[in-house]
């Protein structure tokens, strides 16, 4: 019998707000235990929650770059948690009137294109983070993450196979980085997602038994644990090894296998009621439209402009687009220095090596754009070389400043004095016969190693195609 | 409410019921499901759901970060703490 595997996902993204969703304790990952705490986020007694209007705000970015229905109503709502990591007892979170509903996602894999319809997208807080203490036998609880403000993208179990998550997973974080929602960073938690997975004969409607495994933050631990959940699944229904349980699983990726937590809740465990602290939120049509005009273009739309308005290769237009800092400086750059193509090799050449050499992402890309731009202007007007662009670029890296007033300070504009050049031309030749003499025999690469001592004497600062020109005609005349 | 549910209840929420408050409660909860039962008789397609009892909305605040408290303070009622968290009884096994 063939099979056919069934996946919905509940994925969970911090967004990038600066302070709490319903306090204002700095939002920042990290930090020492417990120093971005305060009476509310610590649950204490008679403290009210008020939201953060930009939690609001990304709730509904995200809901739109998903297609999604803006619930403009929308409410919060206590679901029961016996945890101390929110030790309210309760998370607050909605479940109600969500942010966002019925919305859409489209793939693409092997297999072609292929729409993944969302249920809803909600806002809710984040629990802290439990430390077990082996050595006194307790827990220990840090309150830093605890009201973090999240969104839950919840999608229909529309997904089929480990490729399909993992092309629903990327989509989703370049949607959502795209729109400044979330920096999307798995490894630092603020992407995870949970794993609902079943089985049931190939093409039957009716659904198997279910199986969830919870807080994955991993893309390639996500597919090892959709295939071996997958062939667990099937060996059971097949060959009767166990029997299959709705239960909450726990992905051990060290031991590649999945191991039982506890049964799964629905959702009357929860028990889930209106939250009196927190007033319904109406959207109006002056904050819809606000967000609705400040959304971004979406990526491949920017993509297709670049190539055919830009004449962008599909390539560089392909890594441009793959982050949102990369365009909004390319952007900004083409606007003043007019060339798409300079602006983008300097963005995906040198600016990515600056970018590696810091291990930075290009999300984290932070000169500005207009600055870049100038800068490309001088070397393009040939006022400054090459070299000496790329160490103010650098500085573009660390301070925001004007690259002309800075290259002039430090001496690296292009030296339009011939007098300066020629006298550092007839020492070079004096000092060098042999390469005068081997490139009038025809050897290229003597005269490239006496450019190249010109040049370092000059200290960039001269036009190569003037320097190269004197360079010939000293040589000839010697 | 079965039996078995509330003496779960009393327990996660460290509570000690005599026996006649034990009935009262129970019978509360079989009388307030009886009047679920009721309500649920009541047909309510197309009526908007009511979000709140009164015509108000929340109020919401910009997104900037203050530190307003220590974490010294914070901690000053805490009955255990241990290298600046707060520390519980082992709730994992």
């Amino acid at each position: 019998m063939k099979f056919e595997t069934v996946i919905g996902l509940e994925v969970h993204v911090e967004m990038a707000t600066k302070s709490k969703i319903f306090c204002s304790c700095s939002a920042e990952f990290g930090g020492e235990q417990n120093d971005h705490v305060c009476p509310a986020c610590c649950g204490m007694p008679g403290m009210l929650p008020i939201v953060n209007k930009n939690v609001v705000n990304l709730g509904m970015t995200a809901g739109m770059m998903l297609n999604c229905h803006i619930n403009r109503t929308t409410t919060f709502d206590k679901k029961s948690y016996y945890y101390p990591d929110l030790p309210a007892a309760y998370q607050t979170t909605q479940w109600f009137a969500p942010i966002a509903v019925n919305g859409t996602v489209e793939i693409e894999t092997t297999k072609g294109k292929k729409a993944i319809r969302i249920k809803q997208i909600h806002m809710e807080e984040d629990a802290g983070k439990l430390v077990h203490d082996d050595w006194t036998d307790t827990t220990l609880v840090d309150f830093n993450r605890t009201s973090v403000p999240l969104i839950e993208i919840v999608s229909q179990p529309d997904l089929s196979s480990a490729e399909e998550v993992v092309a629903y997973l990327e989509r989703l974080r370049s949607l959502l980085r795209f729109a400044k929602v979330s920096d999307c960073r798995m490894e630092q938690g603020s992407m995870r997602c949970d794993v609902n997975l079943s089985v049931r004969p190939e093409g039957s409607q009716v659904l198997g038994v279910r199986t969830e495994m919870k807080n994955m933050n991993s893309l390639s631990a996500i597919v090892r644990a959709i295939e071996y959940e997958t062939a667990r699944h099937i060996d059971a229904i097949e060959n009767g090894t166990e029997e299959l349980v709705q239960e909450t699983r726990r992905w051990d990726d060290v031991k590649g296998k999945s191991l039982a937590m506890r049964s799964k809740e629905t959702a009357g465990d929860y028990r889930y009621f209106p939250d009196p602290n927190v007033m319904p939120i109406v959207i109006d049509d002056n904050w819809y439209n606000g967000i609705k005009n400040s959304l971004p273009e979406f990526p491949e739309v920017k993509k297709a402009r670049y190539t055919a308005e830009l004449g962008l290769s599909d390539y560089d237009a392909g890594i441009l687009t793959d982050s949102r800092a990369l365009c909004d400086c390319f952007e900004a750059a083409l606007t003043v220095c007019g060339s798409a193509k300079e602006a983008a090799n300097w963005l995906i050449s040198d600016c990515m090596n600056v970018l590696n050499k810091k291990q930075l992402t290009a999300d984290q890309l932070t000169v500005n754009g207009k600055a870049l731009g100038q800068l490309i202007k001088l070397v393009t007007d040939g006022k400054v070389g090459r070299g000496n662009a790329k160490k103010i670029l650098e500085v573009l890296f660390e301070t925001d400043v004007d690259p002309a007033v800075y290259a002039e300070e430090n001496g690296l504009i292009v030296s339009n004095d011939t007098g300066l050049i020629e006298t550092v031309i007839k020492e070079a030749i004096a000092a060098d016969p042999k390469a005068v003499a081997d490139f009038k025999g025809g050897k290229e690469k003597a005269l490239m190693a006496l450019f190249g001592k010109c040049m370092k004497q000059l200290k960039g600062n001269c036009d190569p195609q003037v320097l190269r020109a004197l360079l010939i005609d000293e040589i000839n005349k010697a | 409410m079965e039996k078995d549910t509330l003496l779960l209840l009393e327990k996660v929420n460290q509570l000690h019921l005599e026996d006649a408050e034990k009935e009262t409660v129970l019978t509360f909860f079989a009388q307030q499901e009886q009047n679920a039962a009721i309500l649920e008789t009541i047909d309510t397609t197309n009526t908007e759901r009511m979000v709140h009892v009164l015509p108000i909305l929340t109020v919401v605040r910009e997104d900037v970060a203050q530190k307003l408290f220590t974490r010294d303070e914070l901690q000053r009622g805490a009955p255990e703490t241990m290298d600046g968290y707060w520390q519980v009884p082992r709730v994992v096994e």
